[in-house]
């Protein structure tokens, strides 16, 4: 629009800039390309260099992690994440639109109700939520884990739906009201479709949560075959101490889907998590 | 929000249907949520174990104990030191890295470039963060301390994680190094909304680019600051994973806080009834800086 160069700065001060940010941008990347050589290493090669690429490229360190159980942390934290994420958008879209058209008694105080969850960390319920685990028979489960993961990501995602739907003017709920459709129709024709920008966003959001997802899965679960990644690689961690290649390439698998989205992605997901941050 | 009188015409039949429509979700909230919160006070006055069903009515001598637990004073004061100090970089320098990123001062390529680079730690799993770190901070093999041995400052070289005096604080920088680029992210979208005919405005005044970010950037973006500040303090209460991951609380619990304080005292140690008052205790700040939130709000 304009070909501003932004204020006027003196050259000094320009490359003092260029050189925060380049250090700061090689601070965050560099872990994580460190972790991925390092990955194809022998433990002894990283003794010797930590830094180096490696003389031998290791490529069996990923099949021995991968054989080591990371395969089925991945899937396990697939099947808690998406549940998660379905049920969780579903049950906010609902609420979100009643809040948003519908008049009933007590909105007000429901809404802080729903909103008030998210200044509740998980820590505050879970000693009682593990008894109810272990009473019911949940614990152990995917269960387990998706269903205070829902709990618990709602306000926040109810929030965001809710925000967004008091943008989409009232006129066409009207209108469809008149055409004799009812709430259900009006929101699944209607409501649903203009939202999709905001529950792809919301969705990303909840979805990165879960998969991160942690104080649950270390306290719910005990399996190999419900762990979810982030203990999976926690165990894997404790049993491979000695072997640094093969636990870091296990690490690495741990973190390549959500990476490679990232880099494949980032312009929608730099977007997506931070949609919020403006009301 | 509708008018108050629309609230109170709604007919119990209108108000039946907007109801179930929350039903669900409020269910979720009250099971998961609120219920066991409630029931963990009700615990912290008990004194039992998990496997027992020797329940003993103690009243208020678990928060007695609490307080005389030296453990308990390290564990808030690490609280507090990790809210001080994510407050300072993920709200401050978060902040000017922002205004600096949308000041268009680098080309776009390159701004975006960094505003990529430093949200990437953002997207990691905490417990693989926490573990990289512990290998990258590894005394002789770790890559910080190869660094100092290759720059000649062999004798800062120590082991950071396992010294009650650096434990937190290596702690702490590993969370400033996750979350700081995510939070400079929030701040880019919301000084997006700032008006730009401010700045210009107030370049045509010959005004520098610091007095722009004082007079226009703060308190344009005024409100995500409230929010995120108290995201951040509400982040440096409920801390866990990072620190259970890296030291679980060592060495000799200098590195403990509130919620690895009370992970332990239930599933490690099996004093449940102790455990809960630890939770009861993070329930009431957490409230409080809740009620804080919505004061500070209202008075805008």
């Amino acid at each position: 629009m304009d070909a501003r160069s932004g204020p006027a700065l003196a050259v000094a001060n320009r490359i003092l800039l260029w050189a925060v940010f380049l250090t700061l941008a090689v601070i965050c990347v560099y872990p994580m390309i460190w972790l991925f050589l390092n990955a194809f290493k022998t433990t002894n090669d990283m003794f010797a260099a930590t830094w180096g690429l490696p003389k031998v490229w290791h490529w069996e360190n990923f099949s021995k992690a991968w054989n080591y159980g990371i395969s089925r942390y991945l899937l396990n934290s697939l099947v808690v994440t998406s549940a998660t994420v379905v049920i969780e958008l579903s049950l906010a879209t609902m609420a979100a639109y009643a809040l948003v058209v519908l008049n009933f008694r007590a909105k007000a105080a429901i809404y802080t109700l729903i909103l008030g969850g998210a200044i509740l960390p998980p820590e505050v319920s879970l000693i009682p939520l593990f008894r109810v685990m272990a009473e019911t028979g949940l614990y152990n489960t995917y269960f387990a884990l998706i269903l205070p993961n829902v709990a618990f990501g709602l306000p926040f995602t109810t929030f965001l739906i809710r925000a967004y739907m008091t943008g989409i003017p009232g006129e066409l709920r009207e209108a469809a009201l008149m055409d004799g459709a009812g709430e259900a129709r009006i929101f699944r024709e209607v409501y649903l479709p203009l939202c999709r920008p905001i529950l792809a966003s919301a969705g990303l959001i909840s979805a990165m949560r879960v998969w991160n997802e942690f104080i649950f899965a270390l306290t719910f679960v005990e399996s190999e075959s419900v762990k979810t990644v982030t203990i999976g690689v926690m165990s894997f961690a404790v049993a491979l101490r000695a072997d640094w290649g093969v636990l870091m390439a296990g690490l690495a698998l741990s973190i390549l889907p959500i990476l490679a989205t990232f880099l494949v992605m980032q312009r929608q997901f730099v977007g997506g998590l931070t949609s919020g941050a403006v009301k | 929000m509708p008018e108050k009188s629309d609230m109170s015409r709604a007919t119990w039949r209108q108000s039946l249907q907007g109801w179930l429509w929350v039903a669900p979700a409020l269910l979720f909230l009250v099971v998961f949520v609120y219920g066991p919160a409630l029931t963990n006070i009700r615990f912290s006055l008990f004194s039992f174990s998990a496997m027992s069903l020797d329940w003993n009515f103690v009243g208020l001598d678990n928060y007695l104990r609490l307080w005389n637990d030296p453990k308990f004073t390290t564990a808030l004061t690490n609280n507090a030191l990790y809210a001080v100090i994510s407050v300072t970089c993920q709200v401050g320098i978060a902040l000017v890295l922002a205004a600096v990123l949308e000041a268009r001062i680098f080309p776009d390529f390159s701004a975006n470039l960094f505003r990529t680079a430093l949200f990437l730690p953002s997207i990691l799993p905490v417990v693989v963060v926490g573990l990289v770190w512990q290998l990258l901070l590894t005394p002789t093999t770790g890559l910080i301390d190869q660094i100092l041995w290759e720059t000649g400052l062999a004798s800062w070289s120590k082991a950071w994680l396992g010294e009650p005096d650096t434990a937190i604080f290596a702690i702490i920088f590993v969370s400033q190094w996750q979350w700081t680029g995510y939070i400079m992210a929030l701040f880019m979208v919301a000084i997006r909304a700032v008006p730009r005919d401010l700045y210009e405005a107030m370049e045509i005044d010959g005004a520098s680019g610091v007095q722009q970010f004082w007079h226009i950037t703060v308190p344009g973006v005024r409100e995500t600051i409230l929010i995120v500040t108290i995201i951040t303090i509400l982040g440096s209460l409920k801390v866990f994973d990072i620190v259970w991951v890296m030291t679980a609380g060592g060495p000799n619990h200098s590195s403990e806080v509130l919620g690895t304080m009370m992970y332990r005292a239930a599933f490690r140690d099996d004093m449940v009834g102790y455990s809960s008052t630890i939770a009861t205790v993070i329930f009431f700040i957490a409230l409080t800086i809740g009620l804080v939130q919505i004061k500070l709000q209202k008075d805008r």
